[in-house]
């Protein structure tokens, strides 16, 4: 009687919790990895420790929890693909997204804009169009590999910048760059396709 | 102490890599100084890191 029902009785509907989540968390897997077949395995492996362990306090919701046990899996996933020498894997080398020389062209010589920046108005409006986010969606998929995954690293998955420096074994100086090239060439795309066509439209 | 930072005056270019920079880090004192005084003067700047700042809210909106 001690424990043996105790355990297995709030089991059973814990798992049927942990399921009601799982859409959810391969959704941000999915976004994290870029790969299917991996991100289905880190839910996976998310899912299973979440039963096995004993972590959850019920202080945070299981939501929060879980997505902190997924960010892990999904750290270990990009560390284990970055070692890999594989030349069909899309985690390539990230030296290559570090020359940031491309991106001298959206200012002159003199350091002044060449483009100014546009007034977006009142951005917030647009998160009620689902419209932005495929248009987001698309601006993501257009920054090259390496560089949105550390770009969700930081700004979905909450990183510190120590952390992923750490984890992904880059200098401090070369996650910058980095970060500065994903918002940069997001912020452009943005304003491109969705901010320009509103200010025209208005 | 404003005479200096003038003398300081960074370009659009470096002041957007100090935006994007103190999205992610705090910022040491100077650097604070000379991107405001920048960011004073600058609406395009001022407008870039609003813009920043929408993104950020931009990309937990998108996951959820």
């Amino acid at each position: 009687m001690p424990f043996a029902p105790r355990s297995a009785m709030p089991s059973t509907n814990f798992s049927r919790d942990l399921d009601q989540h799982r859409g959810y968390l391969l959704r941000v897997a999915r976004l994290q990895l870029r790969d299917e077949a991996l991100a289905e395995d880190v839910v996976q492996e998310t899912l299973l420790a979440a039963l096995s362990g004993s972590g959850f306090s019920g202080k945070s919701s299981l939501r929060t929890w879980l997505t902190g046990i997924l960010k892990h899996k999904i750290v270990d996933a990009i560390r284990r693909k970055q070692r890999e020498p594989s030349v069909a894997s899309t985690f390539g080398d990230i030296e290559s997204e570090l020359d940031i020389e491309d991106l001298d062209g959206l200012f002159k010589d003199n350091g002044a804009w060449e483009a100014k920046p546009a007034e977006w108005g009142d951005p917030e409006t647009a998160f009620s169009r689902r419209q932005f986010f495929d248009m987001m969606d698309f601006c993501l998929e257009n920054l090259p590999p390496n560089t949105a995954r550390v770009f969700m690293m930081r700004e979905v998955m909450g990183l510190e910048t120590g952390e992923i420096c750490k984890e992904l074994a880059i200098t401090a100086n070369n996650l910058w760059v980095i970060l500065y090239r994903a918002r940069m060439s997001l912020r452009e795309c943005l304003e491109r396709n969705w901010f320009a066509d509103k200010a025209a439209g208005a | 102490m404003i005479r200096k930072a003038l003398g300081h005056m960074i370009s659009c270019k470096d002041a957007s890599r100090l935006v994007s920079r103190q999205e992610d880090a705090h910022l040491p004192l100077w650097q604070r100084i000379t991107l405001r005084l920048h960011l004073s003067v600058c609406a395009a700047c001022t407008r870039f890191e609003r813009q920043l700042r929408f993104l950020r809210t931009a990309m937990r909106k998108y996951v959820e």
